[in-house]
Order: C-alpha cells, then sequence, then structure tokens
C-alpha cells in the first residue's frame, strides 16, 4: 500500500513579485508503506516546502492539477487536512527550541490534547511516547523541559510529535548539532520508532552517511525537482550524479573510488564502511590463500592482470607480471 | 614564554542555594604561536567553558590563564587579551550585530577606536582574507550558513588576532559549509594564526597538529591526532573515531596491518600496501 | 502570519537616496510624518503622494515592497475607518438607516484619514527601506549627540536600537518556524475555542522568549569578545557628511510641506479650488 502519492506538485513563493521562486516544479512522488525514504538535496532545493506539504502545512497551491494524499486523506480537501497533521508528524530542525511547557509531561501532552482525546488515553500517550524515545518516565515527567541537556531536550520535543502516533514521520535533519554518541542514539531510535509507531518515516539531512545507514529508498532534489530515486547504493554509488546534485558522497564511497583508482577492484557501489571492510578482508583473504597455497604465478599475474586492466596507475600493481610472480 | 599558558585552572559555575557545578578542573597546558588544536569533548565535558577562559569572557574560580604572560583576571588587560585572542562562535545569527555586512565587520575595529581609513582598510583586508569581498555591502541574514561563519570570521580578523578560537563554529552548518570555513582556517593558520578549534567532530580533529580532550572538566589526553586516536580511553569520553579512523582499525584486526590512520589517503596507501 | 512584515527589511540598491544622509533622512522623515498632519485638501495629499512616489523611484525600490509595510496594518486603519465613517454627524446627511448615519463629512474624513495612514506608514517604510539599522542607530545618535552633556548614555540607547532592528529579522523568520512547529502538533491558531488559540499562541511566544534570551546572551559574549566598550573613543567605519544630495533632498521636502502649511492657513482657497478642479462635483 502506498503511504504517499504526490503528484504534479508544484510551488512557487511570492508569487507575482521580483522575489518569485518556484520552490518545487511536477514533483511525483509515491513512497510505499514501511519505507525509509532519505529525501536529500542542497539548500533552498526544495526539500522543506516538499515535507510541509505532507501535513498541510503548505496548501498545495494549484488544485486542478497538484495532489497530495497521505494515507488516504487528501489534503487539498479541508477536513481531511486538519487529520493529516496528526497522520504525519513532523520533527522540525532544533526540535528542542519549540519546548515551552513547565514540565516534560506537559510538553509532550501538547499534541494528543490537541487532537481532543480522553485523559486517560493522552497519559498512556505520553508515558509511552517518552520510554520510547529512552526517557524515564518517572524521572523525567514533572521536570521543566528547559533544565534537560540538549540531547535529552531533542528526545522529549520527538516524544511530543510521536505521542500523537503518526503513520508516517518526517524528520528534518535530525541529528544536526549532536556530539558522536547522541547522533547514534539518535539514528538507533528512528529504527526504533519505525518499528513500533510509524511505519514510514522521511528523514530529510545534508549528511549522506546518515542516510545512508538508515534509508531504504533516497530521492534527490535540485532547483524543486525529483533529479535522482533509488536505493541509496544507487544514489551515492553514483559520484557523478551525486556532485551534480551538490552534495559530498559518503566516505566509505570516496575510499572506495580512491582504492579502484589505484587498480583495486572491488564490488560495484559500496557506500558504508561495513561493506568496505568486507570488501577488503575478502580481497586480502583471497591474496593470502593464494600465497599460502602457493599458486601458479600464472594465476596470480592473471588475476592481477585483470585489476590493471582498469586502471594501473596502483603502486601494487604497477609491477609487471613477472615481478608479482616473484613476490609470490 | 607560550602564547596561552593555562596552570590549574578551575570554573565554576554558580548555581541557586550556594552549590556549585564544577564545569573545570586542575587545568593545566600550553599552546604555542602557530599551534593548530583541536579542542574536543562530548556535550558538558566543559568544552565551551574552557572557551571562554581563554580571552576573559570568564576568570577563572582558581589558577590562572595567561595570555602573552598577561593574566586574564587583572581588568586591566581584558581588552588587550581580547584583542589578541578572537573568538567565532556557535549559531552565525547570533554573533552578529550589523544589519550589513561590512558594518559588522567594522564593529571589533571601531571597538577599538581606530581611525576610519584603517577601519576601511581592514574592513577590505578581512573580508577579502575569507573570500567574502563582493559581499561587502549586502545583508548577512541572505547568506548561507558557511558564509556567515566566514563574515564572523572576518568580523573577528579585522581586530587582528594572534589566536582564533572556533567554538563548535562548524556545528551548526552543511558539508559545505563546514568545509568552506575550515579552509579559511586552515589558511589563516598556514599564515602564523594560532587555531584552537573545539568541536565534536572528529574528523575536524585529524585535521589539526595536536588534539586536547576534556572530560567532565578534566584534561584527559592532549597529543598528536594519532596519538590520540590510538587511545583506549576515547569511547569512554564519549567520542567516536572518524569514520575512516574506524575502518582503518577494523582492518587491522583482520590482518592489515594498517597503524594509525588520520585520512582517506594515508588509508588508501595502507590498503594498497598490504594488498600488494 | 508574519510574512508580510517590511519594516526593519533593508532593501539594498545603492541608490541616490540610500546614500543620503542618515541623519538628514531621519529629519525629513520626521517632517513627512508631522507635515502630514497639517494637510488639509486633496490637493495637499496628492502632492504629498506625487513625493512619495517620486522618492520610491528615484531610490529604486519595487513599490509593492512599500505597500506591502501597509498590509501589515491595513486592519488597523480599516477599523479606524469605519469607525470614523459612523461617528462622525455633521455635514450632508448621505445615508440614514435606524441608528446608521453617514454625511457627506464623514465620507471625505474617512478618506482623508486613510490616506493620511497610507502615506504615513509608507513613508516610514521608506526610511527603514533605504537606510541600513546601523545608519539609522548612528544618525540618531549623531543627532542626539547634546544629549550626552547631560550624561545619557546616548552611545548604548543607539547601539540597542541598532541590534533591536537588526534582530527583527531574525525573530520573524523564527516565529514562523515556530507557528509551522506549533501547527504540525496541532496547534490551533485560526480554528477552534479562544481558549485553544490562546493556548497555541502561548506554544509560540514562550520558546519565542526563552530562544531571544539565549540568543541575548550569545550576542553579549560575542560582543564582549569584539572588544565593546574597549575605549570611550569609539570610532565610526562610515562617517557621516553631509553632501549636496542632501540638500537637494532637504528643499524638496522642505518645500512640499512649505506648501502643504500655505494650502491649509494662507490660501486654503486655492486647494479648494484645485480638489474642485480636480474631482468636480464629488468634492
Amino acid at each position: 500500500m502506498s503511504a504517499i502519492e504526490i503528484k504534479d506538485l508544484s510551488f512557487i513563493y511570492s508569487k507575482g513579485t521580483p522575489y518569485q521562486k518556484q520552490a518545487l516544479k511536477d514533483v511525483d512522488l509515491s513512497v510505499e508503506e514501511g519505507t525509509v525514504l532519505g529525501v536529500v538535496g542542497a539548500t533552498g532545493s526544495g526539500k522543506s516546502t516538499l515535507i510541509q506539504h505532507l501535513n498541510g502545512l503548505i496548501r498545495i497551491q494549484d488544485k486542478k492539477r497538484g495532489s497530495v494524499v497521505v494515507n488516504g486523506l487528501d489534503a487539498s480537501k479541508r477536513k481531511e487536512r486538519a487529520r493529516l497533521r496528526f497522520e504525519v508528524g513532523m520533527v522540525f530542525q532544533y526540535p528542542e527550541y519549540q519546548l515551552f511547557e513547565d514540565t516534560v509531561a506537559k510538553d509532550v501532552a501538547f499534541g494528543p490534547k490537541n487532537m481532543k482525546l480522553s485523559k486517560e488515553e493522552i497519559d498512556l500517550r505520553v508515558r509511552r511516547a517518552l520510554e520510547l524515545v529512552g526517557l524515564n518516565y518517572e524521572g523525567f515527567a514533572e521536570r521543566s523541559p528547559f533544565d534537560l541537556s540538549g540531547g535529552e531536550k531533542r528526545r522529549v520535543a520527538i516524544a511530543g510529535v510521536i505521542a500523537m502516533q503518526p503513520k508516517v514521520l518526517v524528520l528534518d535533519e535530525p541529528v544536526a548539532g549532536l556530539d558522536p554518541v547522541g547522533r547514534r542514539e539518535l539514528l538507533d531510535l528512528i529504527g526504533r520508532l519505525r518499528r513500533e509507531v510509524s511505519p514510514t518515516v522521511l528523514i530529510v539531512s545534508h549528511n549522506m552517511d546518515d542516510i545512508a545507514s538508515v534509508a531504504d529508498r533516497v530521492i534527490a532534489l535540485k532547483d524543486g525537482e525529483i533529479v535522482a530515486d533509488g536505493t541509496p547504493k544507487q544514489i551515492f554509488g553514483d559520484r557523478a550524479l551525486v556532485e551534480s546534485i551538490g552534495l559530498e558522497v559518503p566516505p566509505a564511497k570516496r575510499v572506495a573510488d580512491m582504492l579502484e583508482e589505484r587498480g583495486i577492484q572491488l564490488p560495484p557501489q559500496i557506500i558504508d564502511m561495513d561493506e568496505l571492510e568486507e570488501a577488503l578482508a575478502a580481497l586480502l583473504k583471497q591474496k593470502e590463500g593464494i600465497a599460502d597455497e602457493a599458486q601458479t604465478a600464472e594465476a596470480t599475474c592473471a588475476e592481477e592482470g585483470d585489476m590493471r586492466s582498469q586502471d594501473d596507475s596502483c603502486a601494487v600493481c604497477r609491477k609487471t607480471p613477472d615481478e608479482e610472480g616473484e613476490d609470490v | 614564554m607560550a602564547q596561552l599558558v593555562l596552570k590549574d585552572v578551575g570554573y565554576v559555575y554558580a548555581l541557586k542555594e550556594g552549590a556549585g557545578l564544577k564545569a573545570i578542573r586542575g587545568l593545566s597546558f600550553s599552546v604555542e604561536k602557530g599551534e593548530n588544536i583541536a579542542l574536543v569533548g562530548m556535550n558538558g565535558s566543559g568544552k565551551s567553558t574552557l572557551a571562554k577562559l581563554l580571552n576573559g569572557l570568564f576568570v577563572p574560580s582558581s589558577g590562572e590563564v595567561l595570555v602573552d604572560g598577561m593574566s586574564t583576571a587583572d581588568e586591566k588587560n581584558t581588552f588587550e587579551i581580547r584583542k589578541r585572542v578572537g573568538m567565532v562562535f556557535q549559531n552565525p545569527d547570533n554573533q552578529t550585530v550589523a544589519t550589513i555586512i561590512e558594518d559588522d565587520i567594522a564593529f571589533g575595529p571601531e571597538n577599538l577606536g581606530l581611525p576610519g581609513e584603517e577601519i576601511a582598510e581592514r574592513v577590505r583586508s578581512s573580508l577579502e582574507a575569507v573570500g567574502m569581498s563582493e559581499f561587502a555591502s549586502r545583508t548577512a541574514s541572505k547568506l548561507s550558513g558557511g558564509q556567515k561563519q566566514r563574515v564572523a570570521i572576518a568580523g573577528v580578523l579585522a581586530m587582528k588576532p594572534e589566536v582564533l578560537i572556533l567554538d563548535e563554529a562548524t556545528s551548526m552548518l552543511d558539508p559545505v559549509g563546514r568545509r568552506e570555513v575550515l579552509d579559511v582556517v586552515g589558511r589563516l593558520n598556514k599564515e602564523g594564526i594560532t587555531v584552537i578549534n573545539i568541536t565534536h567532530n572528529m574528523e575536524e580533529a585529524a585535521l589539526a597538529q595536536r588534539v586536547l580532550v576534556l572530560r567532565k572538566g578534566k584534561l584527559v589526553l592532549d597529543g598528536s591526532p594519532k596519538e590520540v586516536f590510538a587511545s583506549s580511553v576515547l569511547g569512554a569520553c564519549g567520542l567516536t573515531l572518524p569514520p575512516v579512523a574506524q575502518l582503518a582499525n577494523r582492518l587491522s584486526e583482520r590482518g592489515f596491518e594498517l597503524g594509525a590512520i588520520l585520512d582517506e589517503n594515508e588509508l588508501v596507501e595502507g590498503i594498497c600496501r598490504r594488498l600488494k | 502570519m508574519f510574512k508580510d512584515v517590511a519594516f526593519g527589511q533593508y532593501y539594498p540598491t545603492r541608490s541616490p537616496v540610500h546614500r543620503l544622509d542618515a541623519r538628514v533622512k531621519l529629519l525629513l522623515t520626521l517632517a513627512y510624518v508631522v507635515g502630514m498632519f497639517f494637510i488639509k485638501s486633496y490637493f495637499g495629499f496628492i502632492l504629498m503622494a506625487a513625493l512619495l512616489v517620486f522618492t520610491v523611484i528615484v531610490a529604486r525600490l519595487p513599490i509593492l515592497s512599500v505597500l506591502r509595510s501597509v498590509r501589515g496594518v491595513m486592519l488597523i486603519v480599516l477599523i479606524t475607518a469605519i469607525l470614523n465613517l459612523f461617528l462622525v454627524k455633521d455635514g450632508e446627511v448621505l445615508v440614514h438607516w435606524r441608528f446608521i448615519t453617514i454625511t457627506s463629512n464623514g465620507v471625505h474624513l474617512t478618506i482623508k484619514m486613510v490616506l493620511r495612514l497610507v502615506l504615513l506608514i509608507s513613508g516610514a517604510s521608506l526610511l527603514s527601506l533605504t537606510t541600513t539599522p546601523v545608519e539609522i542607530a548612528d544618525g540618531l545618535e549623531s543627532l542626539m549627540s547634546p544629549l550626552k552633556l547631560i550624561k545619557v548614555p546616548v552611545r548604548d540607547i543607539a547601539m540597542i536600537m541598532s541590534i533591536a532592528l537588526r534582530f527583527i529579522p531574525t525573530l520573524f523568520e523564527e516565529t514562523n518556524k515556530l507557528i509551522a512547529a506549533q501547527k504540525a502538533r496541532g496547534a490551533a491558531f485560526d480554528s477552534g475555542s479562544l481558549f485553544a488559540r490562546i493556548r497555541a499562541m502561548v506554544s509560540v511566544l514562550i520558546p519565542l522568549i526563552v530562544n531571544s534570551f539565549r540568543r541575548a546572551d550569545e550576542l553579549a559574549f560575542a560582543m564582549d569578545a569584539r572588544c565593546y566598550n574597549a575605549t570611550d573613543k569609539r570610532t565610526k567605519y562610515k562617517r557621516m557628511t553631509l553632501r549636496f544630495a542632501d540638500l537637494i533632498a532637504a528643499l524638496l521636502v522642505l518645500g512640499t510641506i512649505v506648501v502643504v502649511l500655505l494650502d491649509r492657513y494662507y490660501f486654503a482657497s486655492v486647494g479648494i479650488y484645485m480638489d474642485k478642479l480636480i474631482f468636480g462635483g464629488l468634492v
């Protein structure tokens, strides 16, 4: 089942003024339920305009052409748009700066209260949301959100969105500004939220490594258009594509490319460090295996020759087959 | 004498009811002119407090901080010290005082009471040093994060500092902005300005000559990036190695014998050498 | 919600108007504002409007940017206008229905009041569109400098104003972000009960205030780090000098105001004559 259906969506800011800017142009997007979708693009590429259409924060400009439907709710219809607010949970960048109540529990309850749920249901949801983001209810519920650490504040803010139990969760730069440990914890949290609350997750980020580690599918925006759509491997494995969008390739891909330039042949489309590690370990084993078994120089040369056919600039492989034979 | 000297420095935040929070404890180290230092630690380790101690924004509760031999505790030295030790902060929006970029750059020199022509010259050369000359008469609010931070650096350069402190100045930037800022800072360091980059980004730490690691207000490691990255206590400090160094370690465990690795070039060299 | 606030939004075009001395612009704006209250005839309004349009053209501003500042206060203008329309009872009665009486004088007064307010606000916004906050603050500081003699901290006051103006766009941007974030949590800004609306407003105002304190704190550190108050002899990057253009501008504005004053006090018949000439029987 598709959770998000966007058709022919365009949006122009400050229409009819000198500041006019086309933020989205004929965007078509269909996202299956259960997907973690990474949304990438340079600043000003239209990412935030796109995501704010999902919960009706930004109205569809041309309703005759464009449409946004999330879990069957049509954003162009007034009544359905109101329900959409709670169907799509949106965690903005630096969400900790939106906390306002005097206790953590009250702040998390803001969303559920706006949904007009019963008091019991609200309490239940607040409790569950706090536990989900890893904050002990008894320990945090009555504390002031303003006295918490930065990382805790961010969790409270996320809990405030989770408490609405949205079916689609949108996170804009969720790990910005966190230290390495906080970053890893939050990325782990996203996996948990997806399993327990919101099956469909959209993550907007500038950090390709983070996207590569959590997303099943990636769309790339440039000047308001979707210019690439595929698995992280397809997108990040294509250096020319990534650079044309104005982004950086993940470090693993960068290293893999450098190695290939030096003539070390790796499986195609390596985008994370684990894959790179496995591939290199396999190569080493293969090489040592060959050495151990004292295979004929011929076989090795054929193998090395193969590598060289890609590019022979690697110091390792620059030797003639004869020299390599001696090595073995 | 070293440019910056910290002698057994402690700093206590006063909390309510007479209680205090020890943010910095028994810190001693010194910095020579022209060094490129990364000061790392997890959030709450005392990094930013330490930064503010280095230019007299905070005065140590115990011990002393000397800048070119001048103690920050002596009010007579305050402005001389701040002139020498410039500081760029985390949030680019909260450190510009003026709407127009050149006016903002001029803020420091104006405060120093320099003559108008001298200020104009400094505004020009500072903007040039960060590659923002063409933006002189524009408004700062329309810039990207990286550009805003370059303007903030120019604002500091206009005071002709000898030390540049970056207090998590890249943490709110996207990768492109981060690169812009680091390039500018690297160039300034080559021209002789001492750089102290306070960060929790370990890739930035790998770019420094010397890394200081803070944990709970104490200095736990002080050495070259290679020495620090090889230390077993890094994890306990809430820090993780840069992805490249992590990969290198894991490959070493699997027979690659790579040793300490800081950047992608070293890693590639090491792997090529081993896969001979 | 706060999208159309032009106040504090400098619009750089480097036009002759932009390059005028800030002190001159401040005084002329003041003169324009005061002069506005002396206008009696439509002819006077046409003169002032012509001056305004002329300035906008010379300043190379898009007319929209000026009108946008009016849009922000349109509601207030309309409410006052409607009250005015019903409360003025003298003159020829045009409409009389139950307790509602609209008179010709009422109509004229209302039209003139709306004109006055619109011209006032657009004129004042011209100042902020063509003058950077720093220039405004410097100009005020210079104009107020005699007060230094009686120990008024003129420099600090000017600095405070300059910073306030500098942060207006930042705060509006932040307000918009907060509104979006709280709307995403179902906050009811424009629907629901009064209580729900107040709650929604609170959910924006509190973080806005908390964040502003944080900003102020950080800004104070940043200013201290750049040696604010290092010396009493703080110098100026851009020194203000009066030039020929300033004289021309002054003559133009003051000339218009003189005509307005003459029209009111000495040659009232001229204004009435011009009004009749232009609008015929309508006046």
